[in-house]
């Protein structure tokens, strides 16, 4: 028995000392980061790593590849510059396929498999949403360029912070009180609405509908149509058969053009026309033929905007990429700007409690950023308003608030 | 609600509807013949639309000349996918496996299209894109005036070729019983290819007009496959004046529905007339013996 006990005793011997070491190395890296810090030692050389997921293909593949953009400008620059606490910053992005299931498995992946040290935010409302309660689950500062929708900011996220001027709600704040600040007689009296069902577009298209609407303007039409739309020919000729004096489409970018070239196709001439975030997109004014005089757009950003590091970055995407930032790219600096302040100010970037410090530091703080000094109340949301352009003259210009104003807001429209 | 409002969406539903029978047309092409089911047909349309933007895109000319090298091409690859692919599928299971296949083929080209194209949402602007004519109080879109036509046209054509060639002959009679066509001499194996490779054709010319008049983008094609795949089944399985008919009155419908109901529920048509026609008349509603047999 003794014969057959005992190398069974040794074995577990050898066993229980492979396993202390084992302990002990743990404890040995375990204190190697919370000593030298991460920015010493052995993580000096180690990128710091941000998780995305953007939807690169699918329904919002252009919107996405302009944030995809935008992110990869902010690594590149910011590592030109010497990187983020002395360390070179690696995007890691995912293709969520424009899919709301996908883009949890993503950030589930990103968070909990590939350990990174960050995360980034998707575009817009309807992957935000899914996305911001992993990050929430995980505890990780979530920092996001497109969710603008009043749902994002109801859901009781800690997390979340919205890197942009203004909430959906409040995009056409300026344009509202235009309208309704115009005389009796003079201005628009009917409204035709027309929203993808997608509570971004609904969020800036029902903002200043009801406030038009307080205001004693009449609703004529109010559509709704799925995301998945490609025919605007029935929803245009409700609208020609309203004859409104003004149009509103709470658009996101092919909607808008396939509904302007209905629109266009049965001669309705509104006096005003606002459509929401196609219109800014370099790709617009071709794809409706140029027939773009008049058309209003609520924007977060403007490559003309004065603000220090705008002027930098505006000057340096330029040469890189051979064209102007537009929102997208913009909004996506904007959160690596927003992002890149918590951590200089903080001095950690890593999964556990340093986000928590970021947190709560980009509560108390205001951040400059390239469509300005962004601050946040408890939900996330920014504090702001965003400017309206029109083309007029054939350019997307500047027309509301007043101070920041490029060109003279065109009222009536010219026909288009 | 007026009586132009009315009006003018049933010329847009004729419109539409041409548009869907010729697509229609195609896929239910393919059925017949060879108890394909063909998920890629509208992934083949997209791929003609790119074809016609980026022809229109290089040269200038109008899309529409982009036809005389995008039908040929598109009848190649239907003949050579029918003979190189489809026939590879065991009989017993062929039209499942086809699902399979052809769901790989359309994810293929959609990927192949965002490769070579990206995912940008591209756009033909011609010189009428704008333009319309006044008919009895309804504007019509030049646009889609052409795209109608170019539709009617070709499903005139593909009706002489079914009804007066001998080759139609061959084909309708491969359609209706396989091996009996066999046993009076035809050689069905080449007439399926050839059918299929029209099938494809109909996809050419469908993409093109489709190109006149719409935004595209890689993914574009989920969203005509079902309606698509409606139209069909409520026409009768393989019939093409059963799909055309079918076509029509669905396209009609949606646009009208619209009126009322809005553009979300009027969507549903298709569905609703899909799950009707399998419950009261599975053989569908216009002719089609065929899917009695399955």
């Amino acid at each position: 028995m003794s014969l057959a006990t005992a190398p069974r005793n040794r074995r577990r011997r050898g066993l229980a000392a492979g396993a202390s070491l084992a302990a002990a190395a743990l404890v040995l890296t375990a204190c190697s980061d919370d000593g030298a810090g991460s920015d010493e030692g052995a993580g000096e050389d180690d990128p710091i790593v941000i998780g995305i997921s953007l939807p690169l293909t699918g329904d919002f593949s252009e919107p996405g590849k302009g944030v995809q953009r935008g992110y990869e400008a902010w690594a590149q620059f910011l590592n030109e510059d010497g990187g983020l606490l002395g360390r070179q910053v690696e995007l890691k992005i995912l293709d969520d396929q424009s899919n709301a299931d996908r883009v949890v498995q993503d950030y589930e992946a990103l968070i909990a498999q590939d350990q990174v040290d960050l995360v980034f935010g998707p575009f817009s409302t309807r992957l935000v949403v899914p996305s911001a309660r992993v990050a929430e689950e995980y505890g990780m500062l979530f920092v996001e360029p497109a969710g603008a929708a009043a749902e994002v900011f109801e859901q009781g996220f800690e997390n979340l912070f919205y890197a942009a001027p203004a909430v959906a709600d409040d995009h056409y704040n300026y344009l509202a009180d235009y309208i309704l600040a115009m005389p009796d007689g003079e201005r628009p009296e009917t409204v035709a609405v027309a929203s993808m069902d997608d509570p971004f577009a609904q969020g800036t298209a029902y903002g200043l509908r009801d406030k038009l609407a307080d205001g004693g303007l009449e609703i004529v039409v109010d559509e709704v149509y799925p995301p998945n739309t490609t025919d605007f020919a029935p929803i245009a000729a409700k609208i020609d058969d309203s004859d409104a004096d003004m149009v509103i489409g709470g658009t996101q970018y092919q909607d808008a053009v396939n509904l302007i070239v209905s629109l266009q196709q049965l001669d309705y001439q509104p006096e005003m026309a606002a459509f929401s975030t196609a219109p800014t997109n370099p790709e617009f004014a071709s794809a409706i033929g140029d027939k773009t005089e008049g058309i209003l757009s609520p924007t977060g950003y403007t490559e003309t905007a004065s603000y220090p590091s705008n002027v930098e970055f505006v000057e340096r995407y330029t040469e890189l990429h051979g064209n102007p930032p537009g929102e997208d790219e913009a909004n996506a600096y904007t959160t690596g700007q927003v992002v890149a302040a918590a951590v200089e100010a903080v001095g950690c970037a890593e999964q556990g409690e340093c986000q928590q410090q970021l947190v709560d530091w980009l509560h108390s703080n205001e951040v400059d950023t390239v469509v300005g000094p962004l601050s946040w109340d408890e939900t996330g949301k920014p504090q702001g308003a965003h400017l309206i352009q029109q083309y007029v003259d054939g350019e997307i210009q500047i027309v509301l608030p007043e101070d920041a104003m490029e060109a003279e807001l065109v009222f009536p429209k010219p026909a288009w | 609600m007026t009586g132009t409002l009315l009006f003018q969406s049933l010329v847009l539903g004729v419109l539409l509807g041409g548009l869907y029978a010729l697509l229609a047309a195609g896929l239910t092409l393919y059925f017949g013949v060879m108890r394909v089911v063909m998920i890629a047909h509208s992934a083949f349309l997209i791929l003609a639309a790119y074809l016609a933007w980026y022809f229109h895109e290089q040269t200038g000319i109008d899309p529409l000349l982009s036809l005389v090298v995008t039908v040929p091409l598109f009848f190649a690859v239907g003949v050579g996918m029918q003979r190189l692919l489809i026939t590879r599928l065991r009989p017993v299971t062929l039209t499942m496996m086809s699902v399979l296949l052809t769901f790989a083929v359309a994810l293929f080209i959609e990927g192949m299209i965002g490769f070579v194209w990206s995912g940008t949402q591209r756009r033909i602007q011609l010189p009428y894109s704008g333009d319309s004519i006044e008919f009895f109080g309804a504007q019509i879109a030049v646009v889609k005036l052409v795209a109608f036509g170019l539709a009617a046209l070709s499903l005139g054509l593909l009706y002489l070729l079914l009804k007066h060639s001998r080759f139609g002959q061959a084909l309708r009679a491969t359609i209706q019983h396989r091996e009996a066509a066999q046993l009076v001499g035809i050689r069905t194996d080449r007439v399926a290819g050839y059918g299929f490779g029209i099938g494809l054709a109909t996809a050419a010319i469908g993409g093109t007009a489709l190109s006149l008049d719409a935004t595209i983008y890689p993914s574009l094609h989920w969203h005509w496959i079902g309606p698509l795949m409606a139209i069909i089944v409520v026409g009768g399985l393989g019939s093409i004046p059963g799909a055309a008919l079918a076509a029509m009155v669905l396209g009609i419908g949606q646009s009208l529905l619209q009126v009322p109901l809005g553009t979300t529920w009027a969507q549903t048509i298709f569905y609703v007339a899909l799950f009707a026609t399998l419950m009261l008349r599975p053989q569908g509603f216009f002719g089609g013996r065929l899917a009695q047999r399955f």
